[in-house]
Formats: C-alpha cells, sequence, structure tokens
C-alpha cells in the first residue's frame, strides 16, 4: 500500500500532463480519492500544465451552436431521465457506438500489481479472478467517457469483465445505475446495479458471453431490459 | 466579444510596448480576463442552471478551450469540435467546479486538454490498426515535436519564459509530453532514456515550473 502511495505520488505531475496510462492513472486516482494534499498538489501542477495555454478565439459562429446545445444539455445534478411510456420497450444497441467511444485498446502487462483492496478473504476470489484477467494475454481495455460526466473502463478477457468508473455523478433520486453485456448483436444481458462509492464504481462480471459492456439509469433496484439510452458503450 | 491574449511573461527581450516585462523572477499564471474571479463566478452560477451566465463562461473561456486544443491538435478543425465539446461539458458539470480548489481557466484547460490528447491517441490507435504491419513508425514519426514549432506554439504563453529555467533534458521531457500528447513511456522511447528517468526529469520540471510561475494553493 505504502508502494502504491508513493509511485502515486510519483506519477502525479505526468498524470497532470495526460502523460500516463490507464493503469498508471488508476494508481494516481486511488491516492487522490484518500489524500486531500495530493489533490491540492494535483491542482498545483494543473496550473502548470494550463501555462501552455495560448488562448485562441474560436470560430464566431460557434457561439451560437455551444449555446443551443447547452440549452438541451441536461447538468449533471438535475439529470432526470424521461419516464415516458415509450420509454419502456427493450432496446437493442448496435455496437456502432462503442466505435465512437473513443477505444483506447491497449496490451495489458502482465506484470500489473492488482489492487488488493482491503485485503480481505472475501475478496481473494476476486482478486484471484481479476488477476487470471489481467494475466491474460487476449484482455482488452477499453475506456470513454460517461455522458452526464465521468470516466468509464472495462478490462475484457475471454467471457469476464471488470468495469470500472469515477467522477460518476449521483443516477438521481429512486434511480440506479445498471451494467449490461452487450452482444455483437445487440442483445443485451443484465449484469448487476452498480455500487457507486463517493463516484467511483468497480464491478465484476463473469461467465456472460458478449462483445462489451453498457450503463444505464434505472429505476431503483435494475431492470429487466434497459429502459433508457446508455450512458457509455464500451467494446472490446 | 473575444478575450485578447493577455501574457504576462513576456519575455525580457520581446517588443510587447504595453505590457512591460514583470521585474520579480516570479510570475503570475495569467488569466483571461481583467478580473479572473468573473469567470469562475459566472461558472458558479451555471450552476444552478442559468443560461445567461453560461454565456459569460463561453466568452471567457472559450478561447481556453480552442487555444489547448488548437496547441496540442495542430488543426482548427479538431480543435472546433474539441473546443464545443469541452464547453458543453462544462455546463453539464458545472455543479462540480469547485473554485476553492480550481480557477475556471485551468478547469477548463484541463478538460480541454484530456479530450485533445484522448482525440490523438484514438487516431493513433486507429491509424495503427489500419497499419499493422506497414510502417508501425509512421504514426509516431507524425507526432515529433521540432523545437522550432515549439517556439511557435509557445508564443505568448505563461509558461514561456519559465521553461527557460528547466535544464535542457527537463526541458525536452516535459515539451514532448505536453505537445507530443503521449505517456512519459513514449517520451522514454522517443529520447532514448530509461523510464525512471523520464518520469523524474518530468516531475521535476513540472515542480521547477510550478515554482517559478509562483502557483502556489492552500
Amino acid at each position: 500500500m505504502a508502494d502504491q502511495t508513493r509511485a502515486g505520488w510519483e506519477l502525479l505531475p505526468a498524470y497532470a500532463l495526460d502523460a500516463v496510462d490507464d493503469l498508471e492513472r488508476r494508481t494516481v486516482e486511488r491516492l487522490l480519492e484518500t489524500d486531500p494534499r495530493a489533490r491540492e498538489a494535483l491542482e498545483e501542477y494543473r496550473d502548470v500544465v494550463a501555462a501552455f495555454t495560448v488562448e485562441h478565439a474560436p470560430p464566431a459562429h460557434l457561439r451560437d451552436e455551444v449555446l443551443a446545445r447547452a440549452v438541451e444539455t441536461p447538468q449533471v445534478r438535475s439529470a432526470a431521465p424521461s419516464g415516458a411510456s415509450a420509454e419502456r420497450r427493450p432496446r437493442r444497441w448496435g455496437l456502432v457506438a462503442a466505435a465512437a467511444a473513443a477505444v483506447v485498446a491497449v496490451a495489458v502487462p502482465t506484470t500489473v500489481a492488482v489492487r488488493a483492496t482491503q485485503e480481505q478473504a472475501r475478496l481473494q476470489q476476486r482478486v484471484d479472478a481479476i488477476a487470471r484477467m489481467v494475466a491474460d494475454p487476449q484482455a482488452e481495455l477499453v475506456r470513454g467517457q460517461v455522458a452526464g460526466g465521468g470516466e468509464a473502463s472495462v478490462l475484457v478477457a475471454g467471457d469476464d469483465y471488470l468495469f470500472s468508473a469515477h467522477d460518476l455523478p449521483g443516477p438521481g433520486d429512486g434511480r440506479d445505475y445498471q451494467l449490461w453485456v452487450v452482444d455483437a448483436e445487440g442483445g443485451v444481458t443484465p449484469a448487476g446495479v452498480l455500487q457507486v462509492d463517493g463516484g467511483t464504481v468497480e464491478h465484476l462480471v463473469q461467465g456472460v458471453p458478449g462483445a462489451g459492456v453498457a450503463v444505464t439509469v434505472e429505476p431503483d433496484g435494475g431492470s429487466e431490459q434497459p429502459t433508457t439510452d446508455p450512458i457509455v458503450v464500451l467494446g472490446a | 466579444m473575444s478575450i485578447a491574449v493577455a501574457p504576462l511573461a513576456t519575455a525580457p527581450g520581446q517588443r510587447r510596448p504595453a505590457r512591460p516585462a514583470p521585474v520579480r523572477q516570479t510570475v503570475r499564471v495569467p488569466h483571461p480576463t481583467t478580473t479572473p474571479g468573473a469567470a469562475d463566478a459566472a461558472l458558479v452560477a451555471c450552476a444552478d442552471g442559468d443560461q445567461a451566465a453560461f454565456g459569460l463562461v463561453y466568452d471567457a473561456l472559450a478561447p481556453v478551450a480552442y487555444g489547448t486544443s488548437l496547441g496540442v491538435l495542430r488543426d482548427p478543425h479538431h480543435a472546433a469540435e474539441v473546443m464545443q465539446e469541452v464547453m458543453v461539458e462544462v455546463w453539464q458539470t458545472a455543479p462540480r467546479f469547485d473554485p476553492a480548489r480550481a480557477s475556471a481557466r485551468t478547469w477548463v484547460a484541463t478538460l480541454a486538454r484530456r479530450r485533445a490528447v484522448d482525440r490523438v491517441r484514438a487516431e493513433q490507435a486507429r491509424r495503427a490498426r489500419d497499419q499493422r504491419d506497414v510502417d508501425t513508425s509512421f504514426v509516431s514519426a507524425g507526432r515529433d515535436v521540432v523545437a522550432e514549432d515549439v517556439e511557435q506554439r509557445l508564443e505568448g504563453a505563461a509558461v514561456r519564459r519559465c521553461l527557460e529555467s528547466l535544464t535542457p533534458v527537463q526541458r525536452e521531457a516535459v515539451v514532448e509530453a505536453y505537445y507530443g500528447a503521449c505517456t512519459y513511456r513514449e517520451v522514454a522511447e522517443r529520447l532514448g532514456a530509461a523510464l525512471p528517468t523520464v518520469k523524474t526529469r518530468i516531475r521535476d520540471g513540472l515542480s521547477r515550473l510550478r515554482d517559478c510561475l509562483g502557483v502556489r494553493h492552500g
């Protein structure tokens, strides 16, 4: 743990420069979650990085476009999904959306230090499963932005998925985030309601054939079929 | 409305009549308007769904988002797209902005850089897939950071003068990471240097810049 903390501090400046890979980013973000001094140091480094910016007036016609888009875009805390009856029918999504989700596939090194969270015996099985996934040379890591805020990633190894997200806003009163495994034809399988803690979540799904995952906002407790459009789709 | 670029960190030898170079060694991070607090306050007002306040935020910070993207992407079309995404995200996530932690300018610059870098990497990944087995050096060659080009990009940036306070190798590593939009691992590969060495250069370089710029929180 102390090693991870030190690694996080050492990577902090590179993190501020967006010069870390996905796994290093997680190391730093774990430090940021627990250490307010690290958050303060990060803001200082971000000020430094922002000092590289040379301001430049954007094309004037874009102003109206952006303001019009903002009018239509709900803000994170007031993101109440529309509950119209038309929204009740089951949905199928093409994985085309996944391509648009800025897919960054990286080779996952086999020597990754898997986080053994609050080392407890009951987590061991889970840790073993994740270790196997990380060690799988076929494993792929995909990440993307979540509509409404936050970032999500999924490590896909065979029929197993380690989904994680951070900076998620609350799903709204009486709502939950629900994860789905999506197959190549766009069919979906429920993969559990996400337990978001402080905007962060990590969720392991095992043994479900599919090509990727998606998250929707569902009524409290989740649904059998998605009732809203996904806020993020991640495909391997 | 357009926001004039107002660098406080003008190099001593540079002619910029209305704005003499600061005498002190430490310079402040410049803000886009004369009252940086105004953008922060407008952004805070946006958190309550105030559309009019967002107009002010746009005018003050769209040049930050556009300039940041342009610096990384070098392509006005891509930079304009990133700017639009960033400014909509700014509106969307305004409730999360905390003026006690960061300035609105830094917040927007951070969002814009993240998206610009993501775009570069997605493009690199796409090309790497397309070019697999053909020419793997193509992608990285396309992102080489040329020294003269950097000088031009830094024209008017607050950090410019402070970069001179770095050692040549620190400067090289930081500039490569910033404009190359690459990870420090890739920086190490490009510079042919050891990984821990590059990590240290970036860390020490950024720390020196922080001190030179006089950035202090808390």
